[in-house]
C-alpha cells in the first residue's frame, strides 16, 4: 500500500505548498498536474511494458479534442468551427461526463492502434508510435469537420475544473494507474518486461497484456489531454508535437520509468523547475540587479538535466524502484539484483 | 504521360535528399546502435555555414559546411553518446532528442529565432524546358549529389580496408573488436561519414528553400529516420531504400492526391509507415529473425 500512500501524499503536500507559494505559482500547479496525468498515463504503458511509446500525446489530443468539443458552448463552436460536423455541433456534456468520455475516447483509440502496433518491439514501436501521433496530429490539424480551419487553435474553453477538483482528479488518476499496476495482466506485462524470451514460454501472451496497458494507459492520457485543455483554455493540434512529447519523456526518464513514484517525482521535480527557471526569465532582483535567464532556457535545463540523468543514472532518480516506507529495513530482494540498467532502458 | 513523368522526376530528386539522410542515419545506426535525432542539428549547422558564407565565397561555404557538420558529429559523440555505449537503442534515441533540443537552442541563442534567409547557388534555381517537361536544375543536382555519394559510400564500404571494418562493426560490434577491428577510428570515420552526408543534405535543402531556422533539419531528419526504420535498421541498403521510398511518396501525395486531402498528404505518409511495419516489423530488408525482442 506504502507503493500508493506516498506518491499521493506527496503530491498532495507538494500541490498545498505550491498553491501557497505566489498566484504564479498556483496557475503552474494546475498545468504541472495536467502534465502529471500525462506522465502517469505513459508509465502505465512504458513502465509497465518497457516498451517505449513516442505516441501518448496522441491519445492527450484527442482527449483534449473531446473535453473541448463537449463543452464550448454550442453558440461559441458554431463561430469558431462553422464547418463541425453537425452532431459535434450540438453535442454537450456535463465537464464530468466530458472528461469521462474523453478517457472512453482515449482509451478506444488507443485500443484501435494497439491491435496494430502492439507487435512491434523497440526502435520499430517507438517509430511506429510516432507516426501514429503525427497521424493524429496531421488530421486534427486538417480535418475541419471534427475541429477549427487547418491549424487555427480552438478557443472557448470554459474552465470547469478548479484547482482543488484538478488535485483530486489528478490523485484518482495516480489511484487508477496503481490498481492497474497490481493487476495480475500487469504483473505479466512486467515479466515480459523483464525477460522477453521467457515470459512468452511460460504461457504469457505479450501483445495481449500490451494491447490492454496500451488501452488503460490511452484512457488516463485522454483524461490528461481533457485536464491539459481545460487549464490551457486555448487548444491546436500543434501544441502536441515533439517538444510536449520530449518534456513528457523527459520527466518519466528523470524520474525512473520503470516505477509509479518514478513518474510522480520526475513530474513534480521537473515542473518546480520550470516554474522556478520561469521566474527567472520573468527576471528577479537580488540586491539591485535584475538577474535574468534568456526565455527558452527552460527547455535547454530538462534537455541537459534529462542527457545527464541518462548518462549518469540510467534508470532515473528513483532507481526504477516504487517508494517504500522509509522505516523499514531493506528487502535483500530488492537490492542490487533489480532495475540494471539493460533492463531498464529496453 | 508529361506529368506523371514530370512527377516521377520531382519524386525521384525529394527521394534522393531523404535517402541521404536516412543513410547517415543508418550508417551510424549500424555501428553505434545510435538512431541519431539530432542528425537534424548538424544539418542546421552545415545549414547555416552554407548561408552566411556563401555570399563571401562559395568555395569555402562548401568547405566550411562539411567542416562544421563532421565537426558536430564528432563532438556529440564525445560530449555525450560516448558515455552511454552500453545502453539500449531506445535510450539513446531519447538521449540524442535531448542532444536536439539542446543545439536548437544553442542556435537560436547564436541566430535568433527566425528565419534566415539568404540565396545558396542561385544558379541552381533555373529550370529548363525539354519537351514540355520542366526539369529543375537542382533537382538534377540533388539526384546527381545523391548517386555520387551512395556511390562513394559503398565504394568506402566494400573496397577500402577501413570501409570492411565499418561493416564489420555494424554487423558486430563486439565480436569485430576482438577480430582486432580499431574501433575507436572505425566510429570516428562513421560519424565523419555521417556528417559529410548531413552536409549534402543541407546544401540542396538551403539551395531549395533559401531560408534557416533553428529547425530547419527536423523535418528531413524525421523522415529519414524514419525511412531508416522502415527500410531495415540492421541493414545499411535498408535505410538507403527506406529513406528514399518516404520521401518519393511524400511528393507524389503531394502531386497526385485530391485537393481535398491534398492536407493529409504527411498523414499518408505517416499511414503508409504504420502499415509497412505490420507488414514488416523488421524493416523492409530487416530479416525476419534478425533481431532481439526488445
Amino acid at each position: 500500500m506504502w507503493t500508493l500512500i506516498v506518491p499521493m501524499v506527496v503530491v498532495w503536500l507538494f500541490a498545498l505548498l505550491a498553491s501557497n507559494v505566489s498566484p504564479a505559482a498556483a496557475i503552474d500547479l494546475s498545468y504541472a498536474l495536467a502534465t502529471l496525468i500525462v506522465v502517469v498515463a505513459m508509465w502505465s504503458f512504458i513502465g509497465n511494458s518497457g516498451v517505449l511509446s513516442f505516441g501518448h500525446l496522441a491519445f492527450v489530443a484527442v482527449g483534449a479534442w473531446t473535453m473541448s468539443l463537449l463543452t464550448i458552448s454550442p453558440l461559441v463552436k458554431s463561430s469558431v468551427m462553422p464547418e463541425l460536423a453537425p452532431f459535434l455541433a450540438e453535442a454537450s456534456a456535463d465537464p464530468v461526463i466530458a472528461l469521462i468520455i474523453a478517457a472512453a475516447v482515449g482509451g478506444v483509440t488507443a485500443l484501435i492502434s494497439g491491435f496494430a502496433l502492439m507487435r512491434l518491439h523497440g526502435l520499430e514501436a517507438g517509430i511506429a508510435t510516432f507516426a501514429l501521433l503525427m497521424l493524429v496530429v496531421q488530421v486534427l490539424t486538417y480535418w475541419s469537420a471534427i475541429g477549427p480551419k487547418s491549424g487555427q487553435s480552438m478557443t472557448g474553453i470554459p474552465r470547469s475544473f478548479d484547482l482543488q477538483s484538478t488535485l483530486l482528479i489528478a490523485l484518482i488518476v495516480i489511484v487508477l494507474a496503481w490498481s492497474y499496476g497490481q493487476s495480475r495482466s500487469a504483473r505479466l506485462l512486467r515479466a515480459s518486461r523483464e525477460n522477453s524470451q521467457a515470459a512468452p514460454a511460460s504461457g504469457i501472451s505479450i501483445t495481449r497484456h500490451r494491447i490492454i496497458a496500451f488501452t488503460v494507459s490511452g484512457a488516463l492520457a485522454g483524461v490528461g489531454g481533457a485536464m491539459w485543455a481545460q487549464t490551457n483554455r486555448v487548444i491546436q493540434a500543434s501544441q502536441f508535437g515533439l517538444d510536449f512529447t520530449f518534456t513528457t519523456i523527459a520527466m518519466l526518464i528523470v524520474g525512473g520509468m520503470l516505477s509509479l513514484w518514478g513518474a510522480v517525482v520526475g513530474t513534480l521535480l521537473i515542473s518546480a523547475l520550470n516554474h522556478v527557471l520561469g521566474v527567472l526569465e520573468n527576471g528577479v532582483q537580488i540586491g539591485g540587479v535584475i538577474v535574468s535567464l534568456p526565455s527558452g532556457s527552460r527547455l535547454v535545463v530538462v534537455a541537459a538535466l534529462m542527457v545527464l540523468i541518462i548518462i549518469l543514472r540510467p534508470s532515473g532518480i528513483t532507481g526504477g524502484r516504487e517508494a517504500r516506507w522509509p522505516f523499514r529495513p531493506r528487502d535483500p530482494f530488492l537490492t542490487g539484483v533489480v532495475a540494471t540498467p539493460r533492463a531498464a532502458t529496453t | 504521360m508529361i506529368p506523371v513523368i514530370q512527377s516521377l522526376i520531382d519524386a525521384t530528386s525529394a527521394g534522393a535528399v531523404y535517402a541521404l539522410a536516412a543513410l547517415g542515419i543508418g550508417l551510424v545506426f549500424g555501428v553505434l546502435r545510435l538512431a541519431n535525432f539530432a542528425n537534424g542539428e548538424i544539418i542546421t549547422g552545415a545549414a547555416y555555414a552554407l548561408l552566411l558564407l556563401w555570399p563571401v565565397s562559395w568555395p569555402l561555404a562548401l568547405a566550411a559546411s562539411v567542416v562544421v557538420a563532421v565537426a558536430l558529429s564528432l563532438l556529440m559523440d564525445l560530449a555525450v553518446f560516448r558515455w552511454m555505449r552500453s545502453q539500449s537503442p531506445a535510450a539513446l534515441l531519447i538521449a540524442s532528442f535531448g542532444v536536439s533540443i539542446l543545439l536548437q537552442r544553442f542556435y537560436e541563442g547564436i541566430f535568433g529565432a527566425r528565419v534566415l534567409s539568404g540565396s545558396v547557388a542561385p544558379a541552381l534555381t533555373r529550370s529548363v524546358n525539354v519537351g514540355g517537361l520542366r526539369l529543375s536544375l537542382l533537382a538534377i543536382v540533388a539526384i546527381v549529389l545523391a548517386a555520387i555519394l551512395l556511390l562513394a559510400v559503398h565504394l568506402f564500404l566494400t573496397r577500402s580496408r577501413m570501409g570492411l571494418q565499418v561493416q564489420a562493426a555494424s554487423a558486430d560490434f563486439r565480436v569485430a573488436r576482438i577480430l582486432g577491428i580499431r574501433s575507436g577510428a572505425v566510429i570516428a570515420v562513421t560519424l565523419g561519414m555521417s556528417g559529410i552526408l548531413a552536409a549534402a543534405v543541407a546544401f540542396i535543402l538551403t539551395a531549395q528553400s533559401g531560408a534557416v531556422d533553428p529547425t530547419f533539419g527536423v523535418q528531413a531528419t524525421v523522415f529519414g529516420l524514419i525511412g531508416a526504420v522502415i527500410g531495415g535498421l540492421n541493414r545499411i541498403g535498408g535505410a538507403l531504400v527506406g529513406g528514399f521510398a518516404v520521401g518519393f511518396a511524400l511528393s507524389l501525395f503531394t502531386s497526385w492526391l485530391p485537393s481535398g486531402f491534398n492536407d493529409f498528404r504527411v498523414a499518408f505518409v505517416y499511414l503508409l509507415v504504420i502499415v509497412v511495419l505490420l507488414i514488416v516489423p523488421n524493416g523492409i530488408f530487416g530479416g525476419r529473425t534478425a533481431k532481439e525482442r526488445t
